[in-house]
């Protein structure tokens, strides 16, 4: 019997020790496991996500930088760069060319607070959006609203210039003179004024067809063509419609009354049209000598005044062609 | 005298009030958008059933050789969708008149198909209208 009962012990004691070295090693395997499973964490720092949505931006990869900047709004509401990262998010859909989204994300900035640095900016980006979508009278009242709000000479001054120029866009001279005469004198200087004026003047000699008389000389088949300087196509009005003239003519005069009205009906269709093209070859040709004179307009006294970011801040730039 | 006025006076009314109707107005037949769009192509096409004729059976045969983008019937149509019949047909003749001459020296060319063409929509023509 106690050989028996020292056997049982001897089998516990046994059995406590396996069990002991099981758990040991189990636990040591475990925790080398966890150890191995385990991955670096991601911290999410203000500079770090900022950074990553400008590599985005610069790598123009404009609508995953956009959520980039969303995120690191959302992140870090309280951080100094949160409204460069709404100015940037207006930037990324103006480049992505999504023209409405841009005017909003700017917007969103000038309702947030006016005369911050980037409000300002968002002003002034909104009006270059107008003007590339051809837009200008919304372009003139956003810009208008500007000059209400600000305090600031200068920014005034250069709303002032912008406001000139989209008037001369619109070949409206007498406008664009007025808005530039409001700069304040000190800041003549800085937009070239002096100079601006003189090209200005220039407008009085740019090259003009009278629509009116290019549709009253096609009473001659061809006469409007060629007062605008088209006479390849003069040439053509007068054949062509000097021949359904006369056909018509020799169709009546010979009792071909079904005839001659077919030739009428198309000949009225000719000589209309030939009045009608005078008339549109003065407007295309007063058309294209005022886009070449605003053209050179811009290219020697044209100042472009820039609030675009280049991944190293805001920046204001100027370029001058002497 | 007098058959001549007549007649160029009822082609010029007709042309009118066609031009009016076919310019604005628009019926509404069912609100099944295939009813819709069928019966939209037959409004819209019956009109152009000459120019469509040239396009499908004359053009093609005989090639593409206008030199202007969009070509004249191409041309021709959307001046009559925008400006109705009158305006169409006048606009119209402007375009075979000014075809392939001084507009190639003035407008803007355009690449189709590998070739070089003439930038000349209907748009260029009627800018000062509006």
């Amino acid at each position: 019997m106690q050989i028996r009962n020292t056997c049982l012990v001897y089998r516990f004691f046994t059995f406590v020790i396996i069990c002991s070295f099981f758990i040991s090693f189990s636990q040591s395997f475990a925790d080398s496991g966890s150890q191995g499973a385990s991955y670096p964490s991601l911290i999410l720092n203000p500079d770090k996500q900022f950074d990553y949505a400008q590599e985005l931006f610069s790598a123009k990869d404009y609508l995953t930088a956009i959520n980039e900047y969303k995120r690191f709004i959302y992140f870090f509401p309280k951080d100094k760069r949160v409204e460069l990262a709404m100015f940037q998010i207006g930037q990324s859909y103006f480049l992505g060319r999504q023209f409405d989204e841009a005017v909003k994300s700017f917007k969103k900035l000038t309702d947030r607070d006016f005369e911050t640095e980037y409000s300002i900016k968002s002003y002034f980006k909104i009006s270059e959006i107008y003007i590339a979508l051809k837009a200008f009278d919304l372009a003139l009242i956003n810009l208008n609203n500007l000059i209400m709000i600000t305090k600031d000479e200068n920014i005034r001054d250069e709303a002032y210039y912008r406001i000139g120029w989209i008037y001369i866009e619109t070949a409206s001279w007498d406008n664009a003179r007025h808005y530039f005469e409001k700069i304040s004198p000190g800041n003549r200087n800085k937009f070239r004024l002096e100079r601006l004026a003189d090209e200005l003047d220039k407008e009085t000699l740019i090259p003009q067809k009278d629509p009116k008389l290019a549709g009253f000389l096609s009473i001659i088949p061809g006469g409007g063509y060629l007062y605008c300087e088209r006479y390849q196509d003069a040439l053509i009005a007068f054949l062509l419609n000097g021949g359904l003239i006369l056909a018509a003519y020799e169709s009546f005069d010979k009792g071909h009354g079904a005839l001659g009205g077919l030739i009428t009906f198309v000949g009225f269709g000719f000589y209309a049209g030939n009045i009608y093209g005078a008339v549109t070859s003065a407007h295309k040709f007063n058309r294209k000598e005022t886009g070449q004179f605003i053209y050179n307009l811009k290219k020697n006294a044209r100042i472009n005044l820039s609030a675009d970011l280049e991944n190293k801040g805001v920046c204001l730039s100027f370029r001058f062609t002497f | 005298m007098k058959k001549i006025l007549s007649v160029i006076i009822f082609f010029i009314v007709l042309a009118a009030l066609y031009g009016s109707v076919l310019a604005g107005q628009h019926v509404k037949l069912d609100d099944n958008p295939e009813v819709l769009r069928k019966a939209q192509e037959v409004q819209e096409g019956a009109p152009f059933f000459p120019i469509k004729l040239y396009q499908d059976y004359i053009s093609s045969a005989d090639g593409n050789r206008c030199p202007m983008h969009p070509t004249c019937s191409q041309y021709c149509i959307e001046a009559f969708k925008k400006h109705g019949t009158l305006l169409g047909w006048i606009m119209c003749s402007d375009r075979l008149m000014r075809c392939g001459r001084d507009e190639n020296k003035l407008s803007d060319p355009i690449w189709i198909d590998g070739k070089k063409r003439t930038y000349d929509p209907v748009s260029n023509n009627d800018f000062w209208r509006q």
